[in-house]
């Protein structure tokens, strides 16, 4: 059997009136990555704030690695928030070092990476920021956390230090660790395992990226006058995304896409959204509710 | 340029502590310097021992009031009041009689040797005016030639302590929370009194270092006496950098930012170097806004420091301000140590020692959300 490194149930955060995170439940097991999808406001934060112990639930319940947030159970943790959280005006190998001065452990585990060996006598602050978050994730991951919590890790990073990155995160599960991700990119959620898109507070759809896509479909518009067809469909109120010359409308019948293009000479044909397009439909739903 | 004006005025508007700044601070600091900056010494403490101790009191004129009147006493006795600070002169009858001068209160002293004069005590003459005190010219103990150095560098050195308590260290731990650092430690295996301590004892350090910089140069450059002990010296900096570093630490944990921290500690830091002492004497300023003085930890130290220093003043004499910094320090100690648990202790950590309802525990987490 698997082990459930963290626990959400029926998980609650209140803000006086305003209730961040609502009834959420979930489990994130050893070895599996977890993407923690949602626009801003969605409670992504604060559900993690929760798991990392910084916040209590107002009702519900967390528990780390079968008990509840507690000094103890950080031992356990890696975090890197989106402000990677490291001295930027220590070097690489001095942010290290400070880290084994808390955590503990033997002198090799807190050697710089090779990738960043030639980099881990630089002040932090004086390096790309690709660098600046592999040596945030080279600190969060020295002690051999079971669990590592990334917020937005890869935002304002190119496409090559984000692959890298996507492979460190491959090795730490390789290595029997859990992680939960959150991220704004939706080819990055490919990446995750197991997806929980939340809204409004609350989980609105967990599964795989597959799974969650399901049935869901969109209606393809291909027009020579596509830049009117846009119009037409965006007056109609119909959410209608632009690839290429191509327009695609998720949420919409045939019918309802037809009746707004009026006559406009376009073809329309059916695909399976993408994730993407899932989201948004999942997270529209939840709009007319706030 | 006039979108520029209204932008700025908006901005203004929304700093409610640079407005205050800007506005509250300087009629403030009218109000209390117009009370608190004066030189003028009106009222001299002053105590009389021998034989004649009785007819000599009662001959005193004003400026100089009698404290302490002891005709079983002698010079030795009146010197040790003016050691431990009980008073500024000192009038000894007898065979030989004396007038006593504690030099290292220099305004009040400054006060002191001129009425003395006015009143014939000016080197041998007769004085008439106080017969059992005829022929004694007054002699000035701790600082004969009344230098103002003196009594400036010992109090300077607490200033010193002040700056880097207090400045620095509120800048030093705000640093951590703008640039999300206090958050990460917030999720570390770490307790907060060993972040409050790892905090703390650098500057501790450096302000200790400062303060030894300080004092060799006075004493070598100014050649100002150290005449007292120094461990009674070093355990008053002792507590004064406890009580320093935790208004520091304490004003950084109500701070967003480094700019807020800055004004918080210049608002603690200003009033201190007008109102301890340092310059204006503590007699001189106006009764409504002596009390002030007595809040701040500097008042205390200036006068252990210049007591140790000039005066070789023992701790028995001085246990009031040690005791005064003592209780602030540990009040700013338990303070900040309170303000760091709020943000660093685990969630069931809060759970556990004060259950809160749903509504104190939003409030309890407002730190951790307003990072």
């Amino acid at each position: 059997m698997t082990e459930v490194l963290a626990e959400c149930v029926n998980a609650t955060r209140r803000f006086g009136s305003f209730t961040a995170v609502d009834q959420v439940s979930m489990k994130i097991e050893a070895g599996e990555i977890v993407g923690l999808l949602g626009a801003n406001g969605a409670g992504k934060t604060t559900l993690i704030r929760m798991l990392l112990g910084l916040l209590p639930v107002s009702e519900g319940e967390v528990r780390l690695f079968g008990r509840p947030p507690s000094r103890q159970t950080r031992h356990e943790i890696g975090y890197v928030p989106q402000g990677l959280g490291i001295y930027a005006d220590l070097t690489v190998a001095e942010n290290l070092q400070f880290s084994r001065g808390v955590y503990g452990g033997p002198r090799q585990d807190y050697d710089a990476p090779a990738a960043l060996r030639p980099f881990a006598s630089a002040v932090v602050r004086d390096l790309p920021l690709g660098l600046q978050r592999r040596a945030a994730f080279a600190e969060a991951l020295a002690h051999r956390p079971k669990l590592l919590i990334l917020d937005e890790p890869t935002s304002g990073m190119d496409p090559l230090a984000r692959a890298r990155l996507w492979e460190t995160v491959q090795r730490t599960t390789d290595e029997g660790a859990a992680v939960l991700i959150t991220t704004h990119y939706m080819e990055e959620s490919q990446e995750c395992g197991r997806l929980i898109v939340m809204a409004q507070g609350q989980v609105v759809a967990a599964g795989s990226a597959a799974e969650i896509v399901g049935q869901a479909r969109v209606i393809v518009v291909q027009s020579d006058s596509w830049v009117s067809a846009f119009r037409a469909l965006d007056a109609a109120g119909l959410p209608v995304a632009l690839v290429g010359t191509t327009l695609r409308v998720p949420q919409a019948s045939r019918a309802d896409v037809a009746n707004a293009l009026a006559g406009l000479p376009c073809r329309l044909t059916e695909a399976p959204a993408t994730l993407e397009e899932r989201f948004f439909e999942l997270v529209r739903a939840r709009e007319p509710a706030r | 340029m006039l979108g520029m004006i209204v932008k700025e005025f908006r901005q203004l508007r929304r700093d409610r502590r640079t407005l205050a700044l800007m506005i509250v601070m300087p009629a403030v600091l009218l109000i209390v310097l117009g009370y608190a900056a004066s030189f003028d010494v009106s009222s001299i403490s002053a105590v009389v021992s021998g034989p004649q101790a009785a007819t000599a009191a009662a001959a005193l004129h004003p400026p100089f009031h009698a404290v302490d009147v002891a005709p079983g006493q002698d010079a030795a006795w009146a010197h040790s009041q003016l050691r431990d600070g009980k008073a500024v002169a000192a009038f000894v009858t007898g065979a030989r009689p004396q007038v006593l001068v504690d030099g290292s209160q220099l305004f009040a002293a400054r006060a002191a040797v001129t009425a003395l004069s006015s009143l014939g005590h000016s080197g041998g003459a007769g004085a008439s005016a106080s017969a059992p005190l005829a022929g004694a010219a007054p002699q000035i103990l701790f600082n004969p030639e009344l230098k103002t150095s003196y009594i400036m560098i010992p109090g300077l050195a607490g200033l010193v302590l002040v700056f880097i308590g207090t400045i620095i260290t509120a800048l030093g731990v705000v640093r951590e929370r703008e640039t999300g650092t206090l958050e990460q430690l917030a999720v570390m295996p770490i307790r907060p009194r060993d972040v409050f301590l790892g905090k703390v004892v650098p500057y501790f350090v450096v302000a200790a270092v400062d303060l030894g910089i300080v004092l060799t140069i006075g004493v070598s450059v100014f050649g100002v006496p150290f005449n007292g002990s120094v461990a009674v010296y070093a355990l008053g900096a002792l507590l004064f950098l406890f009580a320093t570093l935790g208004t520091g630490v304490v004003i950084s944990s109500v701070s967003q930012n480094q700019g807020q921290a800055t004004q918080l500690a210049l608002m603690t830091v200003l009033p201190q170097v007008l109102l301890s002492g340092l310059i204006f004497p503590l007699g001189s300023i106006a009764v409504g806004v002596r009390w002030i003085s007595y809040v701040f930890p500097l008042t205390y130290f200036t006068e252990i420091s210049r007591g140790v220093m000039l005066r070789d003043e023992p701790i028995s004499g001085l246990w009031l301000p040690f005791a005064c910094l003592a209780g602030i320090g540990f009040a700013m100690l338990v303070l900040a140590t309170l303000r760091f648990r709020a943000y660093l202790q685990p969630a069931e950590g809060h759970k556990r020692r004060r259950a809160p309802a749903p509504e104190e525990a939003t409030a309890l987490a407002g730190a951790g959300e307003r990072k």
